[in-house]
């Protein structure tokens, strides 16, 4: 989870990297605590580290795991050869290693060797059959090679053992909405926060899923949700505003002939629209009259 | 950070001439032959001296306080990690080769 000092703090990093400031180990320790995908900027700067004798060694045993780093960067951006090197030089340091199995199966993964990463994969399972981190590897080649059932069972497998994993329940959520199975996907979002329930993109995705599936029930129920995701994330969140006024109007539509007793107050509505305005206003101010109008078309 | 700190050893040593001259006093006393019935008063002003002194270098000394709400513009969530443990890699960066040839020298 990226929090906002967190995010503002990475790009001003990441400026001050590419425009030739120090700080570049400061910036590849964030990237690895925060867990984002930077794999071009990883891998220059990364191996501006590596290739410099001096700044090496002054990294200690830490060097390791920029080797690491800077493999799983390589193979994301397909110099295949700088990730074999890398892998090469942990090898001779770390002979017989796991890590270093599963960075040799993942370099197969990246040439498209499909059959020979699972023989790599078969055979570190063998020796330890609760290797998370294998088995999201599986997984994760099958999603490459196009088998998404064949994922969709390893992952439901895997999560009947190791059912606290919370990344895994966010990727099957997300493979199922990619195949519109959206109850399916609901009841991962729900585990998700059930787990880990002051995260408000999870609330978030949930209302999406719940909204688009459609129906009185779930509209409301949608509509409490973006209504969390507001509440969690302070108000900034312009797609929870939007989705309350979307929800809005579509629950007015569907009790139209209903009786009007049990009709919500609007002031959640209004609320929203204002918050959006006002939002539009500071920093989109050429698009205020799009949003006014979209805002006006949902009127009940 | 300096000013802080001087004023917290400033208040403990007002707090400790206070604990001094109360003992004095009660000795004093003692030869009179009278009740203790409590330090006198600038003694007690100088205790509520020495107390807001050491109160104000605690609550500066030790710097900002971090906000604890959630919400807060600090400590808001903008976005999930990327899930690195299921990357793939065959994604369409395969055509865009990185322009400067990369290699690992050594």
């Amino acid at each position: 989870m990226v929090s906002k000092t967190e995010e503002t703090q990475l790009n001003r990093l990441e400026n001050q990297v590419d425009n030739g400031g120090g700080g570049v180990w400061e910036y590849l320790c964030l990237v690895r605590k925060l867990n984002v995908r930077r794999s071009e900027k990883v891998l220059k700067h990364g191996l501006s580290i590596l290739n410099d004798h001096k700044k090496r060694s002054a990294l200690g045993h830490e060097e390791w795991t920029l080797y690491e780093q800077v493999a799983i960067a390589a193979m994301d951006c397909q110099c295949l050869d700088v990730a074999k090197d890398c892998i090469k030089v942990l090898q001779k340091k770390f002979p017989e290693s796991k890590r270093v199995g599963r960075l040799e199966g993942m370099l197969l993964e990246a040439k498209g060797s499909w059959a020979e990463a699972e023989k790599v994969y078969s055979s570190l399972l063998e020796d330890n059959p609760l290797d998370q981190v294998v088995h999201k590897r599986k997984v994760a080649m099958a999603k490459a090679q196009g088998n998404i059932s064949g994922a969709i069972e390893w992952l439901n497998k895997y999560l009947e053992i190791f059912m606290a994993d919370h990344d895994a329940w966010r990727e099957l959520a997300e493979i199922y909405v990619s195949l519109q199975m959206y109850k399916q996907a609901a009841f991962c979002y729900e585990e998700l926060i059930l787990s880990q329930s002051t995260v408000p993109l999870y609330h978030l995705a949930y209302a999406d899923v719940l909204y688009t599936i459609g129906g009185l029930e779930n509209l409301q129920t949608a509509k409490k949700y973006y209504a969390s995701t507001i509440d969690l994330t302070g108000g900034k969140n312009t797609r929870a505003l939007l989705g309350i006024c979307l929800c809005t109007s579509a629950i007015a539509q569907l009790s139209k002939g209903r009786n009007k007793e049990d009709k919500e107050s609007p002031e959640l509505h209004t609320l929203a629209a204002t918050a959006l305005e006002k939002d539009y206003k500071q920093k989109a101010a050429d698009k205020l009259g799009l949003l006014t109008s979209a805002l006006k078309s949902l009127k009940i | 950070m300096g000013l802080g700190f001087m004023i917290g050893v400033f208040g403990v040593l007002i707090l400790s001439h206070a604990a001094y001259s109360t003992i004095q006093y009660r000795g004093l006393l003692k030869i009179m032959e009278e009740e203790f019935s409590g330090p006198p008063m600038n003694v007690v002003l100088e205790l509520l001296l020495g107390f807001f002194f050491c109160i104000w270098a605690a609550l500066t000394v030790p710097g900002n306080f971090l906000s604890i709400h959630p919400e807060s513009e600090e400590n808001r969530i903008v976005s999930l990690s990327a899930n690195l443990d299921f990357m793939i890699f065959n994604h369409r960066a395969k055509v865009f080769p990185l322009e400067i040839d990369m290699k690992l020298k050594h």
